[in-house]
């Protein structure tokens, strides 16, 4: 046996040396020697770059619902969209760009509508404990958007409009050029739409009317201009990005709409600059943001108008070092700032928490990776207790693809701000959030020809969160929060993906499943699913190309939301189809198109995500895209 | 073959989704809205359309809920916070759903809606076919006309306005939100004749025996006034009694009269009561809060039963709690999401247990 795994590493090494690019060559010899996980034990994917291309003009909620397990619960499009991540509320799904956190310091969470996916080159979804790694907080899981570098002379033009149903326009812009030694990147997305839509209202009244959703006119520019410069072994990053989304708010199917009453305006610049230097088997980093974000709201008929601007300062440093070619020790100090000027506090906040992370991670043979994690969090003035991480992967049979991998986390999450300080109610002696979190699955891939290769996952998941911030009815005529929660979450996600691959024809399959079971433990609680988290959730996609042309079928499943704390009531369990068709000619030399015409919700499912919040029907897009490289 | 069947494992588990059946049929309305009971409201939550109408049935002891949904299959709307008994009919005014729902008094069945209102809140019998509906974000006054159940007029109070009484053809109506004023109206020319500055925040209004008007003023959310409890004189529209609450944290609410109308009850830490006649405010509760959140009151007119509402942690079942008039507990029982207004439909002579 050992004789033929070194034959079959002689045997994908020799040819590489041939090639140019040594960094790619000791890269595959240790996949080839090594379990090929980032965080043995523990689960982080990559959302696949050919979903994400056909999502590069949409907004992040579509693609997460339509793609991954994590449940989205939105208002429409355009709408606030926040998720549920193995079961967990919407606070626990950390949001990051570049590593660096971007859920609001007030809110503590992010509005997924207000990003548009093309805005990153690569998004990674770390699920449960993976998450730690990243940062504290997401009991649910992490998604980090990522940025990176192409080190080329190449560069390239790719420009994009597309129109659609409900008066939806969008258009984008991506520029690239530079050298092995500096690059520029910019990206330009503008999003508009009407919005008005029909649908059946079968609840305002005795008779069923087909009413036209409106007031939820939504305008949302992004721009992000992207600056690296290498020299020698260490690299330089600028990043600013800007985003602003201007939107009305439709209420609900039970209230007659008389004109646009709610309006939110969201307003961010993030800027990013990086440092990483490499020096023999050390890695330093050095990195620092700073994030204005601004949220305006009002209600004419509440009488809200609610103003708040959020100003956060990180900084992260530390080195990572490799340790004998199997195991690297990484360092990490982080310290995040955050100023609020709200009308709804009752004077200025300012808030800063800092971290000490150490982290190992050791592939030491063929067989066997672990992962080991510890952080200390100062939370204002408090030590809260250490988190820590274990994992432990083995693979099952030598030289084979099956991996058995299990990992235990504790994890903590410090209250926003608006839990808090919000005026009334807001309470500045809350403590953190605390989750023990527990997985164990199977991992197996496999190619079966040259031409047709497999991979599947299995993970059974259980967290465990506990002082739980809710707002409670406080003794006077307001809330307040509190750390009164117990929730226990625990659930099974499966994926699938084949792939099938000759000239022309390029096939490639992703399906999954997740089965989320989330209940309160409080005593005074029911003791039923928590309201809207689905317990079936499924998706699949299919994606066929033959020479230019390609075709591209989504299927979504959401299972039964319950929308009462007993369960009495719920929202019945819907499936969504989406299809794309598209052509890829190459129009001239280096310039290439790509036309496609798109079309949502194919069998015109009447659906809900929130209650009495009505999802469009079936929607048309067509989009085309020129690329240009030089 | 092994690897294989892993395959094929994995894949079964990943396209099968387990379904699960919804909850079963909610209990039929045959013939339960008898000639004894308490209609209840349960508002549910703000904008998320869970309100629900629910029947205690005094003849059963049984309680019904969901009974609007129930009979007419759609939901009944976001916060329904007052309801009406007017002829055949009762109307339902659901605030954030800015309708009220008019539906027959024995079968429930929806018999129309009112649209046109602007945030209402409570409505006042103003005439032989009219009443007025307050409203907390407009500034006028709502006229209904209750032959055509249509909106037939509004009068300009220049304020916000809440609860509301009529006496002796004056309806007296409270500026609630951030007001200290309660503005009187002349029922007859439906022209706004007069105002009384109260204490802030006046919440609740009730007529007693005598005809004096009691207005329970919450002191305001911020806590920098205190609650005042003062009974107007509906001729002179002055301020005849005035007792002022003892505590900045006082945030009294919910302000009810018995059947006889010589003794007030209201909610503040526990449900207090006193002789309307009292030189002062009761010291102690008659019934202690006991780790209820006391929500809403009121006051069987016909047996004195003491009927409260629990709304728990406002986002699951509330309670229905029945005391009898001495504050002993008879029996409780499990009503909507925020069980809010009660409603009492009774008659003299009948044993109510």
């Amino acid at each position: 046996m050992k004789i033929n795994i070194l034959c079959a590493f002689i045997l994908v090494a020799l040819p590489l040396q041939s090639q140019q690019d040594t960094v790619k060559i000791s890269e595959i010899i240790i996949r080839s020697k090594q379990i090929p996980s980032d965080i043995p034990g523990f689960k982080r994917i990559e959302i696949d770059s050919a979903i994400q291309d056909k999502y590069r003009h949409l907004s992040f909620s579509e693609l997460l619902s339509e793609c991954t397990p994590v449940f989205i619960k939105s208002y429409g499009y355009g709408g606030a969209a926040t998720s549920s991540f193995r079961g967990a509320g919407a606070s626990h799904t950390r949001m990051t760009w570049n590593g660096i956190n971007i859920n609001s310091p007030m809110l503590g969470q992010s509005d997924f509508s207000l990003i548009t996916p093309g805005i990153s080159d690569n998004i990674t979804l770390s699920y449960g404990g993976a998450s730690i790694i990243d940062g504290p907080g997401g009991f649910g899981g992490t998604i980090n958007l990522e940025n990176k570098p192409v080190w080329s002379k190449t560069s390239g033009l790719y420009l994009n409009t597309g129109a659609g149903s409900f008066g939806r326009y969008a258009g984008s812009l991506k520029f690239r050029t530079g050298n092995e030694s500096f690059q520029t990147v910019t990206r330009l997305y503008m999003n508009s739409s009407e919005n008005n839509f029909p649908y059946i209202n079968e609840v305002a009244g005795n008779d069923h009317v087909r009413e036209t959703r409106k007031n939820s006119q939504l305008t949302q520019i992004s721009f992000l201009q992207e600056l690296y410069y290498r020299k020698a072994s260490g690299v330089l990053s600028a990043l600013i990005w800007y985003n602003s989304t201007s939107r009305n708010l439709p209420g609900s199917m039970l209230v007659v709409q008389s004109g646009p009453d709610e309006k939110q305006y969201d307003e961010s610049l993030r800027s990013f600059l990086g440092y990483d230097l490499k020096k023999g088997n050390m890695n330093f980093f050095l990195n620092g943001a700073w994030m204005a974000s601004r949220l305006d709201y009002t209600s004419l008929k509440a009488s809200i108008d609610s103003r708040n601007l959020a100003n956060t300062f990180t900084l992260n440093g530390g080195f990572e070092t490799m340790i004998k070619n199997h195991s690297k020790i990484k360092l990490t100090i982080s310290d995040e700032l955050s100023f609020i000027k709200s009308n709804n506090y009752n004077k200025n906040i300012s808030y800063n928490s800092s971290s000490l992370t150490l982290s190992a991670r050791s592939k030491i043979n063929n067989r066997v990776g672990t992962t080991f994690l510890i952080r200390e969090i100062i939370d204002g003035q408090i030590l809260l207790i250490p988190d820590f991480s274990a994992g432990f992967e083995y693979r099952l049979f030598a030289g084979e693809e099956h991996f058995f991998k299990t990992g235990l986390t504790r994890n903590s999450r410090i209250p926003s701000l608006n839990d808090r300080y919000w005026y009334p109610g807001g309470n500045s002696n809350l403590k953190n959030e605390y989750a023990w979190q527990y997985e164990a699955g199977f991992k197996t891939s496999r190619s079966f020809t040259n031409s047709l290769s497999a991979d599947a996952e299995i993970t059974f998941y259980t967290n465990l969160i506990r002082d739980m911030i809710q707002w409670k009815p406080g003794e006077f005529a307001y809330w307040t929060a509190e750390n009164i929660g117990k929730v226990n979450s625990s659930g099974i996600e499966s994926i699938v993906s084949v792939k099938y691959e000759t000239d022309p024809l390029n096939i490639r399959l992703n399906a999954g499943y997740s089965y989320t079971k989330s209940v309160s433990r409080n005593q005074a609680d029911e003791p039923g699913q928590l309201m809207y988290i689905p317990e079936n959730q499924a998706n699949s996609s299919i994606h066929i190309s033959y020479g230019d042309l390609y075709l591209f079928w989504i299927t979504d499943f959401t299972g039964k939301r319950y929308i009462t704390a007993d369960n009495t009531g719920y929202l019945p369990d819907y499936f969504l189809n989406n299809i794309i068709i598209g052509l890829k000619p190459d129009l001239w030399k280096k310039i290439s198109a790509d036309i496609n015409f798109r079309t949502e919700n194919l069998f015109n499912k009447s659906y809900q995500t929130i209650a009495y919040h009505p999802q469009p029907g079936r929607a048309y897009f067509i989009s085309l895209s020129v690329r240009i490289l030089k | 073959m092994n690897k294989s069947i892993i395959f094929l494992a994995l894949f079964i588990l990943t396209v099968s989704c387990d379904r699960i059946d919804g909850p079963g049929p909610v209990d039929p309305v045959v013939s339960l809205v008898s000639a004894n009971g308490i209609f209840i409201l349960n508002e549910g939550n703000f904008g998320w359309g869970n309100g629900s109408l629910t029947y205690y049935s005094y003849d059963s002891a049984r309680i019904y809920n969901n009974l609007f949904e129930t009979v007419n299959r759609r939901p009944l709307g976001d916060v329904p916070y007052s309801m009406f008994f007017h002829g055949n009919y009762i109307y339902i005014v659901v605030n954030n759903s800015e309708k009220i729902e008019v539906i027959n008094n024995k079968s429930l069945e929806s018999v129309t809606t009112i649209t046109g209102l602007i945030s209402p809140r409570n409505l006042v019998l103003a005439g032989q076919d009219k009443a007025y509906v307050t409203s907390m974000y407009s500034d006028s006054v709502r006229i209904i006309d209750l032959k055509k159940n249509k909106v037939s007029g509004y009068i300009n109070i220049h304020q916000t306005s809440e609860s509301a009484v009529v006496i002796n053809q004056k309806a007296f109506i409270a500026n609630w939100l951030e007001g200290n004023e309660v503005f009187i109206i002349d029922t007859t020319t439906d022209l706004l004749i007069d105002s009384v500055e109260v204490g802030k925040e006046p919440e609740s209004m009730v007529v007693d025996n005598k005809g004096l008007v009691w207005v329970l003023c919450n002191g305001g959310w911020k806590r920098d006034t205190f609650a005042e409890l003062v009974g107007i004189n509906p001729q002179s529209h002055v301020i005849a009694r005035r007792h002022v609450f003892p505590a900045l944290e006082s945030s009294p609410l919910c302000l009810q009269a018995d059947g006889d109308g010589d003794t007030l009850f209201y909610i503040e830490n526990g449900i207090r009561c006193m002789r309307t006649d009292a030189a002062e405010l009761p010291a102690d509760p008659l019934i202690g809060d006991d780790d209820h959140l006391f929500y809403k009151i009121g006051i069987n007119p016909v047996n004195g039963d003491i009927v409260a509402t629990d709304a728990a942690d406002y986002k699951q079942n509330g309670v229905l709690l029945i005391y009898n008039r001495r504050g002993n507990l008879k029996n409780s029982y499990a009503t909507g999401i925020i069980p809010g207004c009660l409603s009492f439909m009774v008659e003299s002579g009948h044993i109510m247990e």
